[in-house]
Order: structure tokens, then C-alpha cells, then sequence
């Protein structure tokens, strides 16, 4: 083989339906070995369905899906799961209700035909370093959520696979449980230097998680990049809005740099008040009124530009204000508790902006 | 509160009272009249040729029978509901289809399908070879007993084994067999059980059945002997082998219930869920015309040979439009059959109503002390019909021999348990905190009963009394012993038009009593049709 390495996962057009109903179509993926791919996306945005066509638990009605260079979906084929080089998380755990711990781990040790001394072996050894070897002889009703999913984590892991699929393992966990069981995660995938997709609708997750993230709405993909890029590059509104908070911002671009494509420091001026920026654009910098995407950490208090604070929520290491402009209604966060209350009027100031090529509604939501 | 205490108290009363009047006494009664000569005439009674036989054949028929029910009724259950087969609620509605049908009416259609003469043999030259015996009654029993084995096992599939758990299984490197042996068939191992007693019970005590299949063939099974020795003779060495056997049944059927509860484990309505990936992924059409052609050929086709015959001049003719007539149907329509029409449906509504109002009582007396009444009522259905109705003649037969009161007290003691479970059930399903909800609105108790509880069980309420309907509509074993002269019900009536030996004619009165009943099952069919939500899709794409 020359040229590109081949990828561990490649979707070529993938399309799924149930009967009539287009669930996922046209979907292109590539993840190369040993990276983290996060799929994120509303509830019902077709997360779980691609993980369920990658792992052969669906069908696909177009398209083709290659785990390791090998087809195993597409053109009238379909290999069987115990026959894909995939292992799966899943997100209600899944654990057999009749078997433990150890058992667990140890089946798909035994399903390639190790003898079972060795596979209870190896199966402890996988629990041992899952920090769980206490809990080897408990059944799944002894277990807590955050143990199932360790053992359910422990199973994935036991088979070896080139290729790891997460459907949002950490769902039905509490918030610290969540974080500690995504750091366990990222650790171990790394060390099996396996290429992993992890589905979430949790941005903060994704963002923390991921190599590359790929955004979905309604089973099509929107964008993909790194987690900086698509945080600070979002390819619209919906983007912007599902990777965390944005505003949209109407700002005249001023003097030198207008007409050209060129990001950097520009002359800019909000609802009257003249200030630099850093703006970056997906397009050709238009002269005059033009409508951005600001993230809360790109705006702060101080400044020339008049506002009013509508809410203000203090989480601890930061606040969170909410202030209505005349250039429109601004999220800001700032470090430390709250220096101004509700109903105060505040200047306040924009250091970075992003253009995305498509004009902005203010009206999108997420979903 | 000390109201409410009150009438708990007054309601588990009456319930108690009433099980003991209903079920209690008689089986009690049984008992006393089986042992009143002694332990030695019980032996001698049961180790006696034909009893011995009787008993025997009973055993291993019901044995081969719950084997094979289990086993098609789990095989049919894993197709429908674990891989995406075409046409998959038709192929739900065909399966359960049997359970419309009464077993004797099966039976009576299988010979006229398959049997000498039949179908089969008179269009294509081919016959089922020992139709009429053991080999026919294990056939058309297994065939009536599939739905039960299906519905307890896919209940179970559904409620037990989440999907997920065998698609586990499959990324793990489990073929789909391995998953099915490691997986998915310990998970139902209770429900295996369960429908291994339900079917046992169910082919133990049925009557119908042997009574056209085997009797004919001088085949004897406990129910048939009971039948011979209550209803044809007079000999009072009859009657007491008749008590003994009686005794001997309700033994055998609560020795293998063992826990009465075993027999309701898993009856909740089967859910459906997206088909795993983990049944078949290739082939699925090719299996549903499969599935679809067996379930044809052993329900369907028996009807149509029904329907045929009933429609056919005489017996030997070929069923032909040329030799068609409706005369078979206007001789069936006779006054005696249209009176036992009359008896059957009173007999239904008046059990159905009963068994609500019972229902009721025992809802109203739920708390601490009601798992004692719950298997107390559990156990009149547990208690095979012939001996049922022994019971219930040996304790009133004094004063309401040959009326049709002593039938219908028959009739409730039976089906108590059906509406009983099915109420209790959807009242363990009502989540406390809508009624909560309802009171914490403004409601007081009694307006929370009736704007939150009644709106949500009458699903369940309406069921209970068509499943009741239904059943009391085509009951023959314990009616074919306790029927007097006059009030004969429709099955019975059935029956013995049969055992006369005109199949024309017995054609057209079970195609009559099929219609009765199908009628009457309409309704319950829709309910239980609309229920199957049409995708679900939310463990799919959350």
C-alpha cells in the first residue's frame, strides 16, 4: 500500500432508513487509527443509528462502511457484528443479568476460543486495571451505574477490537461520575491505541473527549474538524449553538481589510463605538453592516459599547451575564463572582469575532 | 382513614368468604369424597386398568405436549420478535389465532383437514396416519397450546431481554446461535419454565380434544374417563372413580404449579422492540411465508375444511361448488342449538360481570393479607376443569344439579383469576403519583378514582370481561360435566352432535360457534392489534 494510511473506520455515503423513513443519509466519515472521533448532536439526530450500522446491528440501505480497510457494509454486504473488528459501549450498559463481573469480561475472551482458565485470567487482569477486581463476582443488580459501565467499559476492551464505539456511555451517570469515567475512557482508548467514536450530545464531553468532532443534525453531517476548530469556527448558527453558548453581533467592518479574505486585527465599529478586533471569516469581508458569531469568552466587561445586564449567574469559578445591546443580546462570561446585578447598565468591549459564510438568523434554535 | 380501613377490612372479607363458597368448598368436598372410603380404596381405585391407563396416557401426552409447544411457541417468539420478518403483526395475529378457536373445535377440523376422508385425502390422496389416537391428540393440543407458550415467552423476550443485551453479546464475537444459547435462553429460563407448567396444565386438563381424537380410538385420558364415568354412566363404582381421578388431577396439576404464581410469570403484553441484529439479517421474506405457511396449515387450513364440510351435502362428497348447499346450516340452526346459543351467552355475560365485580371486591381488599386471596383465586384456575367441575357438583350439586346457576358458579371459580390478575396487574402499573398528582390538584379520593384511575384501567377492565366472554363462550369441560337436561351450552351441544356422528352437520355448528365466538373476540382483538406502537424508535436515535 502506498500513499494514505488506510483509515480504521470509513463512511462512504452511508444511508439508513427504517422503511420509508431516511434516518441517516449520505454520510461521508473517515477516523484514522488511534484517534477519538465524537459524534455530537441533538437527541434523535441519528447518533446511536450510525454506531448501530457500524457495529452490523443495522442494515444500510446506501453507501459503504470499511473497519480497517476491510468492507463489512455496502453492496449487498453485511458482515455479521462477532465478525467486525468493533467493540461497543453501550449506553444502558447492556450488562447479562446472569452472569458477573468476571464472566463478563471474560466472554468475548472465550469466543475466541481461548480456554477458560486463561480467558478468566486475562478477564481479571482487564479489571484489575479497570480499578474493579473487587467487584469481579458481582452481578450487574450488585452494581452501581458507574461499576456497570466500568465492566461494560471492561467487556469493550476485552475484545481487542482495532475499533471502539461509545453510544453516550456516560448518560445516565451523575455529573462527577461523568468526568471521572470520561478520563478512564480517553486513558485507555489511548493505550490501546484503537481509533474510538464516541457518541454524545454533550458538548462539554465532546469538546473534553475528542481528536475530531463531527456535528450532526437531522442524519446529515453539518461539520467536522478539531474541537478548537469547530468551537471557534462553527459553520453556521445551528453549529455555533450546539458546540455552546454564541450570540450574534451586528458590527460595521471599517477602513483597511474590508473586500479582502484575509482574518487579523481590523478596525471595527459596535453600535457606534469604534474598537480592533481579531475578526476571522469564511468569506470575502464585506464593507459595512455585517452580522457575527461571538462566544461568550470573546466579550468582557469594560468598554465603550453600551449595554444593559438582563441576568446574571454565578457558577462558582466564573459568571455568566446576560446583557441586551443595541448590536443585539450578548452572552459574556468573566472570571470570578458578579461585579455588576441585574438592570445595571455596563460598557463592555469584543476582542475576537468569527464570520461564517452564511448569513445569520438570530432565530435558529437547536432542534 | 378509619372509613377507608373499614371497607379494606369488609371487602377482603367478603372476598375471603366468597373464595371459600367458591373455590374452597368444593375442592375440599372433592377431597372428602375421594378419601371417605380410605386410603385403601384410593389405591385400588387408582391402580386399577383403567385408571391406570387413564392416568398414563394423561402424563405423557401433556408431558410430549408442553415440550413441543414450548419449543415452537419460543421458535415462533425469537422470529416475531427478534427479527425484522415482513408482515410481522399478521404473522402475530395468526399465531395467537388458536386461541379463538375451542380446542375440540382444532381438533374437529384437523380430522376433517388431515384426518381419513378428510381434506387432504380426498384432494391429493394424503392422510395423517393415526389421526385418530395419541399422535393426533399431541399434535392439535400443541397446536392449541402454542399461543400460551408464545405469549408467556414473548412477554418475557420482551420485558426480560433488552435488546441490547444480545447485541452485547454479538460485539463480544457471539455468532448469533451462541448468542441465543449464552444469552438470550438463560434470561428467559423462568419463562420456559412457566410455559412448560402453563402447557402441561393446559394438556392435562383438556377434555375436548382426546374426547374427538381419542375416544374414537379407544385412547383414555383422565378428563375422557371422568366424562365416561359422570356423564354416561350410572354405576355408583363409576362415580367414586370419577371423585378419585378428580382428587388425583388436582394433585398432579398443583404438584407441577407448585407455586401457584408460576402460572402468570411474564403475562405482561408483549412490547415490541426494533429487531435486535441479533435474529436473522438474511432470508427474512423467505422466513415469514415460511412461518406464515405452518401457521396456515395448522389453523387456517383446519377452518377452511370446517367451513367446507359444513357446506358440503354430505360426508364423502368432494368439497366442490357443485355439491355445495346451506342445508347442513339450516339444520344446524335448530332450536336445540340456538337454546344452547342462548344458555352460552347468558352463562358468558353473567361470568364476565361476576368475575369484574369480584374483580373489584379484591382489588378494594389489596393490602398485606392479599397474596393469600391472590393465590387462593390463583388457584381455582390452577385446578384442571373436569375436576373443577366434580368439585363443584359434590359440594352444590344438592341443590342446583342441572341448573344452570351450578354451571355458571363453575365458570367463576375458573376464571376468577383472569379478571383478578388482569385488574391487579394494571393497578400495579398506575404509578401512585398520578394519583397523587390528582389529589394534590384538588381531587378528593373518590374524584381521583374517578378522573384518573377508572379513565386509565378501562382498557384493562373492558379485556378482563371479553377474555372472560370469550372463554365462558366456548368452555366444554366443565359445562360437558355439569349440563342437565335443557340447559345444555352451545359447546356441549357441539359435542354431542359430533360424538353422534354427523360431520356434516358438526361442521356447521362449529362453524356457527367459531362465528359466536369470533364475534365476540372482535373487539379484543382490536385492543390488543392497536397496542403494538408502530415503531419504536427511542432507544435507536436518543
Amino acid at each position: 500500500m502506498t500513499g494514505a494510511p488506510v483509515p480504521a473506520v470509513s463512511c462512504r455515503g452511508v444511508t439508513i432508513a427504517y422503511g420509508a423513513t431516511v434516518v441517516v443519509s449520505d454520510l461521508d466519515l473517515e477516523v484514522p487509527r488511534g484517534e477519538m472521533l465524537a459524534l455530537l448532536g441533538p437527541s434523535g439526530c441519528g447518533k446511536t443509528t450510525i454506531l448501530s450500522a457500524l457495529a452490523g446491528f443495522l442494515p444500510i440501505s446506501a453507501g459503504e462502511i470499511h473497519v480497517g480497510g476491510r468492507a463489512v457494509a455496502g453492496a449487498g454486504r453485511h458482515l455479521a457484528p462477532e465478525r467486525r473488528d468493533v467493540g461497543v459501549v453501550f449506553q444502558g450498559y447492556a450488562l447479562w443479568p446472569h452472569l458477573d463481573a468476571l464472566d463478563t469480561v471474560a466472554y468475548p475472551i472465550r469466543r475466541r476460543a481461548v480456554g477458560e482458565p486463561e480467558a478468566r485470567r486475562r478477564a481479571a487482569a482487564i479489571l484489575e486495571r479497570l480499578g474493579i477486581a473487587r467487584l469481579a463476582h458481582r452481578r450487574p443488580a450488585e452494581l452501581s451505574g458507574g461499576e456497570q459501565q466500568r465492566v461494560g467499559l471492561g467487556r469493550a476492551l476485552a475484545r481487542e477490537a482495532s475499533v471502539y464505539l461509545f453510544d453516550e456511555p456516560t448518560a445516565h451517570l451523575d455529573a462527577t461520575l461523568r468526568d471521572r469515567l470520561q478520563l478512564e475512557i480517553a486513558d485507555h482508548r489511548l493505550r490501546s491505541g484503537a481509533a474510538a467514536i464516541y457518541a454524545t450530545h454533550d458538548t462539554a464531553e465532546a469538546l473534553a473527549i475528542a481528536d475530531r468532532v463531527a456535528l450532526l443534525r437531522d442524519g446529515r453531517l453539518v461539520q467536522e474538524g478539531t474541537p478548537t476548530a469547530v468551537y471557534d469556527r462553527p459553520i453556521d448558527l445551528w453549529a455555533a449553538r450546539l458546540t455552546g453558548l454564541a450570540s450574534v453581533l451586528d458590527v460595521r467592518i471599517l477602513g483597511p481589510g474590508a473586500g479582502t479574505k484575509t482574518g487579523g486585527d481590523r478596525r471595527i465599529e459596535v453600535a457606534g463605538s469604534p474598537l480592533t478586533a481579531t475578526v476571522a471569516m469564511a468569506r470575502r469581508l464585506p464593507e459595512g453592516e455585517v452580522r457575527a458569531i461571538v462566544r461568550p469568552d470573546w466579550v468582557r466587561l469594560g468598554g465603550t459599547i453600551p449595554g444593559r445586564v438582563e441576568t446574571v449567574a454565578f457558577r462558582g469559578s466564573y459568571t455568566d451575564y446576560r446583557l441586551v445591546t443595541p448590536a443585539g443580546t450578548i452572552d459574556l462570561r468573566a472570571g470570578g463572582p458578579p461585579t455588576v446585578g441585574a438592570g445595571e447598565a455596563v460598557g463592555w468591549s469584543v476582542d475576537r469575532l468569527w464570520i461564517p459564510a452564511e448569513p445569520l438568523d438570530p432565530a435558529t434554535r437547536l432542534t | 382513614m378509619g372509613d377507608a380501613l373499614a371497607v379494606r377490612r369488609g371487602a377482603w372479607l367478603t372476598a375471603a368468604a366468597l373464595v371459600a363458597a367458591i373455590i374452597g368448598w368444593p375442592v375440599i368436598r372433592l377431597f372428602g369424597v375421594a378419601f371417605e372410603r380410605g386410603l385403601a380404596t384410593v389405591v385400588e381405585t387408582l391402580t386399577g386398568p383403567q385408571a391406570t391407563a387413564a392416568i398414563w396416557n394423561s402424563l405423557w401426552t401433556g408431558a410430549v405436549v408442553a415440550v413441543l409447544a414450548v419449543a415452537s411457541g419460543t421458535g415462533a417468539a425469537l422470529l416475531t420478535e427478534r427479527s425484522a420478518l415482513p408482515g410481522r403483526r399478521w404473522l402475530r395475529a395468526g399465531l395467537l389465532l388458536p386461541l379463538l378457536v375451542p380446542p375440540f373445535v382444532t381438533a374437529f377440523g384437523w380430522a376433517r383437514a388431515f384426518g381419513p376422508r378428510g381434506l387432504t385425502d380426498q384432494l391429493a390422496g394424503i392422510a395423517l396416519p393415526g389421526m385418530y389416537g395419541p399422535l393426533g391428540i399431541v399434535v392439535v393440543l400443541t397446536v392449541a397450546a402454542t399461543p400460551i407458550a408464545y405469549l408467556i415467552v414473548a412477554g418475557a423476550l420482551a420485558s426480560r431481554v433488552e435488546p441490547d443485551l444480545e447485541r452485547a453479546a454479538r460485539a463480544s464475537g457471539a455468532t448469533w446461535p451462541e448468542a441465543l444459547w449464552t444469552v438470550t435462553l438463560p434470561l428467559l429460563r423462568p419463562a420456559l419454565l412457566s410455559a412448560l407448567v402453563v402447557v402441561f396444565v393446559f394438556a392435562i386438563n383438556a377434555f375436548g380434544v382426546p374426547a374427538v381424537l381419542g375416544t374414537p380410538a379407544g385412547f383414555a385420558t383422565i378428563t375422557t374417563r371422568l366424562y365416561q364415568d359422570l356423564a354416561l354412566s350410572a354405576d355408583p363404582a363409576a362415580f367414586v372413580r370419577a371423585t378419585t381421578m378428580a382428587a388425583t388431577l388436582v394433585v398432579v396439576a398443583l404438584v407441577v404449579v407448585g407455586s401457584a404464581d408460576a402460572l402468570f410469570v411474564g403475562r405482561g403484553a408483549a412490547r415490541t422492540a426494533l429487531p435486535s441484529g441479533s435474529g436473522l439479517t438474511r432470508g427474512r421474506r423467505t422466513v415469514a411465508i415460511a412461518l406464515g405457511a405452518v401457521i396456515a396449515l395448522a389453523t387456517l387450513l383446519p377452518l377452511v375444511a370446517l367451513v367446507l364440510s359444513a357446506l358440503t351435502r354430505a360426508t364423502g362428497l368432494d368439497p366442490v361448488p357443485a355439491n355445495w348447499t346451506l342445508d347442513n346450516f339450516a339444520s344446524a340452526l335448530d332450536p336445540r342449538f340456538l337454546g344452547g346459543l342462548a344458555h352460552s351467552l347468558a352463562l358468558a355475560v353473567a361470568a364476565a360481570t361476576v368475575v369484574l365485580v369480584l374483580g373489584a371486591i379484591g382489588l378494594a381488599a389489596r393490602h398485606g393479607r392479599s397474596r393469600v386471596l391472590g393465590t387462593a383465586i390463583t388457584l381455582g384456575f390452577a385446578v384442571p376443569g373436569s375436576a373443577l367441575a366434580v368439585a363443584v357438583l359434590l359440594a352444590y350439586g344438592g341443590w342446583l344439579r342441572d341448573t344452570l346457576a351450578i354451571i355458571l358458579i363453575a365458570y367463576v371459580a375458573k376464571f376468577w383469576a383472569l379478571g383478578h390478575r388482569q385488574l391487579a396487574g394494571s393497578v400495579d402499573r398506575l404509578p401512585g403519583d398520578q394519583v397523587r398528582a390528582a389529589r394534590a390538584s384538588g381531587a378528593g379520593a373518590m374524584d381521583a378514582f374517578r378522573s384518573v384511575v377508572v379513565p386509565t384501567l378501562r382498557p384493562s377492565i373492558m379485556a378482563a370481561w371479553l377474555v372472560v366472554f370469550v372463554f365462558a363462550l366456548h368452555e366444554l369441560t366443565m359445562s360437558s360435566l355439569l349440563y342437565g337436561p335443557g340447559n345444555a351450552t352451545l359447546a356441549v351441544i357441539v359435542l354431542n352432535v359430533q360424538q353422534l356422528g354427523d360431520p356434516t352437520i358438526t361442521a356447521a355448528m362449529a362453524v356457527l360457534l367459531v362465528g359466536v365466538v369470533a364475534i365476540a373476540a372482535v373487539p379484543l382483538a382490536v385492543a390488543g392489534f392497536g397496542r403494538e406502537p408502530a415503531n419504536r424508535r427511542e432507544r435507536v436515535s436518543p
